[in-house]
């Protein structure tokens, strides 16, 4: 079981968890798993071509997995998966 | 010149009296004089940065004051904008810098101007569409910046320096603000209006960023070369690696300069979750005297150096001498744009 950092816009889809739990090879494979526990998140994730939306960061441990294998990724049950959103604010 | 009041960080060894005369000669533009740019403007005024230009389009509200550290009550109430007030604040913490306000709206037209002659950016904007902006001009211009957004409890920072700035600021470039974020600003996301936000984050985010200001203006010190990512309501501090430059990003390898080349010219915006409306008038001067004395027959007006504020009907209108102004009570752009032609003038 690999575990996955939830920014805190979306943690209303996981009943406020900050951090779940998910089996899954892959980064995809888990982000799909993710949507499977806990629907809606799929669609805040990923846009119409099944791409992670660009203004979303997806890091293996401390790497973005755009320098990795992207989805593709493979994911190790040690590893801890991290969703980062872009954030807009600057408290004007 | 008495460097006395910078004692406490001259002997830090990593910047010393050479880092100190550094800091004295350099020149930074803050965009955005709300929570972030408050906590950057004070850090780098009290550190001795020789010339600040703060840039803001703003006015003082009551719900500024839980996180903008340089205003306060008596600056609500004498109607001031951010960038009047915060200027005036920073020259009575530090009399021996430069400090330059600009009261305006950074955009197309005006932002290769506002970025001008200085050696380093800082973000201290509240939204993406600025920030590609921001990003499009320190590439043609070759400056380093720093992106800080922060929303809620959490907040991120990262350090950009482009390739036209490597060699001068003597840092490996990185990657631009659309290699991290892509192509389109973000929209839809959450907000300061929207989802609210803790002043001491905004506070942990922007001394990040201000520490980031000091190494490279002072050229010491280790540069943040990744994504740095806290949140205080479950203490998490993480620094992610960034993938670097995009292959084929739009801005930084094709310098296709989106939004630097947006068209300017009679523009409304919305702001978000304010339930208000910015109008802007490319190349006018308005006499605030004299639009106020023809609103103060429709209704109740006061009216400073820096802007006019009227009261009519259920929107208030303040207007600034640039012909911009930020109306209140709507959140239609058309018609915000109809009231700015029936009360100020078309």
């Amino acid at each position: 079981m690999s575990t996955i950092y939830i920014p805190t816009p979306l943690r209303r889809l996981t009943i406020g968890q900050s951090k779940v739990t998910l089996e899954g090879e892959s980064v995809g494979a888990i982000l799909t798993a993710l949507d499977a526990a806990y629907p809606g998140i799929g669609e805040r994730l990923f846009d119409e071509q099944g791409q992670v939306k660009p203004f979303i960061n997806v890091f293996v441990n401390e790497d973005d997995m755009r320098t990795l294998q992207g989805l593709d990724t493979p994911v190790h049950p040690s590893d801890r998966i991290s969703i980062v959103p872009a954030m807009a604010g600057g408290g004007q | 010149m008495n460097l006395t009041r910078y004692q406490r960080q001259m002997i830090f060894s990593g910047l010393g009296e050479a880092g100190q005369r550094r800091l004295l000669a350099s020149s930074v533009a803050i965009i955005g004089c709300g929570a972030t740019g408050t906590v950057l403007a004070n850090h780098l005024a009290r550190a001795g940065v020789g010339r600040l230009r703060l840039v803001d389009r703003d006015y003082i509200e009551l719900n500024n004051l839980q996180r903008q550290l340089l205003y306060d009550e008596a600056d609500l109430a004498a109607g001031l904008p951010k960038a009047v007030a915060a200027a005036r604040r920073l020259r009575a913490i530090n009399s021996e810098i430069a400090i330059e306000e600009v009261v305006a709206d950074f955009n197309p037209g005006n932002a290769l101007d506002l970025l001008g002659g200085v050696d380093l950016a800082l973000d201290g904007t509240d939204n993406f569409e600025t920030r590609y902006l921001l990003n499009d001009a320190c590439l043609r211009l070759g400056l380093p910046w720093v992106y800080t957004g922060v929303v809620a409890s959490y907040g991120m920072t990262a350090t950009l320096i482009p390739e036209g700035a490597a060699a001068r600021v003597g840092r490996e470039a990185t990657g631009c603000l659309q290699c991290l974020l892509g192509d389109r600003p973000a929209s839809g996301g959450p907000t300061c209006d929207t989802a609210g936000v803790l002043g001491p984050v905004v506070s942990v985010l922007a001394s990040i960023s201000a520490g980031e200001a000091i190494k490279l203006l002072t050229g010491g010190g280790e540069i943040n070369r990744g994504l740095i990512h806290v949140d205080l309501w479950d203490n998490s501090f993480e620094t992610f690696q960034l993938a670097g430059r995009r292959p084929d990003c739009p801005a930084c390898v094709r310098g296709e300069e989106r939004f630097l080349n947006a068209a300017l010219g009679s523009r409304s915006a919305v702001l978000c979750g304010r339930n208000a409306v910015q109008v802007s008038a490319p190349d006018v001067r308005i006499d605030l005297a004299v639009v106020g004395e023809r609103l103060a027959a429709l209704g109740q007006v006061s009216r400073n150096p820096h802007l006019l504020r009227a009261q009519i009907d259920a929107y208030e209108i303040t207007l600034f001498p640039d012909g911009r102004a930020i109306i209140k009570g709507v959140d239609d752009p058309d018609l915000a744009r109809s009231l700015y032609a029936r009360y100020v003038g078309s």
